[in-house]
């Protein structure tokens, strides 16, 4: 049957399976994930889109390297699948990491104005 | 303290096709100018990278001394190169932010990490940081990167 991943959302929306009144030895109650693949019964959703074992183009640049192949998720280490999302800096009080970055980017910003400003 | 004789070294930085050097445009003029023979750049730059696939951009750090005699060094492809691959395109977006002109996936951006991990200036970093790096090289060439 043509397969509904083709529809699915990207991962990670809510949290996953909800449970209802307990239902023992039935099977494993169906996701709410937007994924509706009915037949297949709870299925992890896999954390990457890419699935494994495939090409990875480009990255055989030596001379006579085989192809770089995907692994399975789980030997990723876990870092990777935070990577997307963006570092909170918790405030340390002056002259931390926080106030640090904070000023850079301040300063930053102030300077590409003002030379958006000498460019009018 | 005096400086020896004539100028302090020299440093040339350059992207040359692996294993295809030439004493031509833009190689010649850029080492001819400070006094080197490009023939002998060539013949070892293509000598030194015959174990990468040819036509590969490498990066080369040429150190010219005032005696004329030089020492280079090559690093690992640039990471949009190996970003437009992976997402099999040939040029970035003009417009970066608005435009998105190819996807990668999050372990495409792992093995590239592992790629660059070999250079002698990123050997220290961990390689989440060099991740992440990777990540912001995407961005600006509109590659959109997934999980």
């Amino acid at each position: 049957m043509f397969s509904l991943r083709a529809l699915r959302r990207p991962p990670r929306q809510v949290c996953l399976v909800r449970n209802y009144a307990a239902k023992p030895g039935a099977p494993a109650p169906p996701k709410l994930s937007a994924k509706a693949d009915a037949t297949v019964p709870a299925v992890e959703e896999p954390l990457s889109s890419c699935a494994p074992n495939t090409v990875l183009e480009g990255l055989n640049y030596l001379k006579d390297q085989p192809p770089v192949l995907a692994l399975p998720d789980e030997e990723y280490p876990p870092w990777l699948w935070d990577t997307l999302k963006t570092i909170e800096l918790v405030d340390d009080g002056p002259g931390g990491k926080a106030e640090k970055a904070r000023l850079r980017r301040e300063n930053r910003k102030r300077i590409r104005d003002a030379n958006f400003m000498k460019m009018q | 303290m005096s400086k020896a004789a004539a100028t302090k070294a020299q440093v040339v930085r350059i992207l040359i096709a692996a294993g295809k050097a030439a004493p031509t445009p833009p190689v010649g003029p850029a080492l001819g100018a400070r006094g080197v023979k490009s023939m002998d750049f060539c013949k070892e730059f293509n000598a030194r990278t015959a174990h990468i696939t040819p036509g590969v951009p490498t990066p080369t750090l040429i150190t010219i001394q005032p005696d004329r005699s030089f020492t280079f060094i090559t690093k690992t492809p640039p990471t949009a190169y190996f970003l437009k691959k992976a997402a099999g395109i040939e040029k970035g977006t003009g417009r970066p932010g608005h435009e998105t002109v190819g996807t990668v996936s999050l372990k495409h951006v792992y093995e590239i990490a592992k790629i660059k991990a070999t250079d002698e200036h990123l050997k220290h970093l961990r390689l989440e940081a060099i991740a992440r790096t990777i990540i912001g090289t995407a961005r600006t060439l509109g590659v959109q990167v997934v999980p």
